[in-house]
């Protein structure tokens, strides 16, 4: 139990990751708290289906503004509807069903990103000329494991022992 | 028996070996096609790494490698670091940002990873590229694809292949028609050709790639959290329509997220002074 209050305590202290005024609801009756801790004061009780604007994310715990108030939820307590595009393009769901089935070809223009990076289709893989020098300069740039060990340090990455959940046996 | 075809098999995997009898070599790769699709065949390290080259040297004739050396040695420490809590570091880890707007990763049998630019620009730190990352890399521990590509509902792909591979690729380019020397590289970019690597997955294996990512994310130091950052951030996307895009391919992120919410409370007791790594990723990154 100290241990968890531990690690709780730990992943508070993480940096927040700033995001851009993100819009989400909450997918069940849910405590907005003060603090980034299930122990913490409770600033208001938002029910389900509660409109929140995002502000940082980090660990277990969203930041955001709800009810006038801004505090913390529990990051699965939100769900966040769809209303980014993956790429320019128009996809519908029927569409990309229709696409995945192997039919409903999309032409080019529609899968033109803004970014002028074509998307990529199932029919642009299987059609593709395989490009053995490109896997070999891919290798080129694989990393050792001294290098990695390195690059850990540098961040302060620390290691540590969680049991593989798939195994039988693990806890 | 098996062993026999295998011999077959190696014999036409030699480099510089010449194929004559084109009628003999063609039996052979049915052969050899009916017996890598027998569920019961264990892929040894070798055949394994050879199919992931095939189907790594096929998927980047259709994204190129995206140019930016910086972007691509970054991405092989950080998914080298992540292996090495494998479970199967001694796999050759390699890992490319592919060029494409398409949001998706893919894993390929013997520890290749690629990863479009289309979802690394939408990350916001290194722990949520070490979470995307580490999905890959558990599929890859779990042997996933070889599975998919051995279960039943492939086997007219695979006979097919067998044909595909001797007619084709070997009777008519020579027994090596893109430079892998090597049969298994081939079959890789076969299985590729016929669609068989782009299935989807059972759901199964993802909710189990999740769970597995999380947990080698948290033993290399990074903020468990990373992946359910990169899951709520496929919720706010929409499909690009390709059939390619995550969301194409894999079950919807809230379903994902519900699988991993009862889960993340275990793993989080285990880890001390875990890591987002904003600073670094957004210097090699860029900013959003």
């Amino acid at each position: 139990m100290r241990y968890r209050a531990l690690a709780i305590l730990l992943l508070a202290a993480l940096a927040w990751v700033a995001r851009a005024d993100e819009q989400a609801f909450t997918n069940r009756a849910t405590d907005l708290k003060e603090r980034a801790a299930p122990d913490s004061a409770t600033l208001a009780s938002l029910p389900d289906n509660t409109s929140v604007k995002v502000i940082a994310r980090g660990g277990g715990w969203t930041h955001v503004e709800a009810a006038g108030k801004s505090g913390w939820v529990n990051v699965f307590h939100l769900r966040f509807p769809a209303t980014v595009e993956g790429s320019s393009s128009s996809g519908s769901g029927l569409a990309s069903l229709g696409s995945a089935l192997g039919f409903g070809a999309r032409t080019d223009q529609a899968r033109l990103a803004t970014t002028g990076i074509r998307g990529l289709s199932t029919e642009d893989v299987k059609n593709a000329n395989p490009d053995p020098e490109a896997l070999a300069r891919m290798q080129s740039y694989r990393a050792d494991k001294p290098a990695a060990q390195r690059f850990a340090r540098e961040a302060k990455l620390a290691e540590a022992h969680v049991d593989d959940p798939t195994k039988a046996g693990a806890k | 028996m098996k062993k026999l075809l295998l011999a077959g098999l190696l014999a036409l995997a030699v480099p510089g070996a010449q194929a004559i009898d084109f009628g003999s070599i063609l039996n052979k790769a049915i052969d050899t096609g009916r017996q890598l699709q027998d569920a019961n065949h264990e892929f040894t390290q070798d055949e394994e790494i050879a199919l992931g080259d095939g189907l790594a040297a096929g998927f980047l004739g259709a994204a190129p490698l995206r140019k930016d050396a910086e972007l691509q040695r970054y991405v092989n420490r950080v998914g080298k670091w992540l292996a090495l809590h494998s479970g199967r570091a001694d796999l050759p880890w390699t890992f490319g940002v592919v060029d494409t707007e398409t949001v998706n990763a893919f894993a390929m049998p013997g520890g290749t990873v690629l990863i479009t630019y289309g979802l690394v620009r939408r990350l916001n730190s290194e722990s949520e590229l070490a979470g995307a990352l580490a999905h890959e890399i558990a599929h890859v521990v779990k042997k996933h694809q070889l599975q998919a590509i051995q279960s039943d509902k492939n086997s007219q792909a695979w006979a097919e292949l067998g044909k595909g591979l001797a007619s084709d690729a070997i009777a008519r380019r020579g027994n090596d028609p893109v430079g892998l020397k090597n049969w298994g590289a081939n079959a890789g970019v076969e299985l590729l050709k016929n669609g068989v690597f782009l299935r989807p997955l059972d759901r199964s294996m993802e909710y189990e790639a999740d769970k597995l990512g999380v947990v080698i994310a948290a033993r290399s130091g990074y903020d468990p959290y990373g992946l359910v950052a990169v899951l709520e951030m496929l919720a706010q996307t929409k499909s690009d329509g390709s059939g390619l895009s995550v969301l194409d391919t894999h079950p919807a992120p809230a379903d994902r997220l519900a699988e991993l919410e009862p889960f993340m409370p275990a793993v989080e007791r285990e880890v001390s002074h875990p890591q987002q790594v904003e600073a670094r990723f957004r210097k090699i990154v860029g900013a959003p």
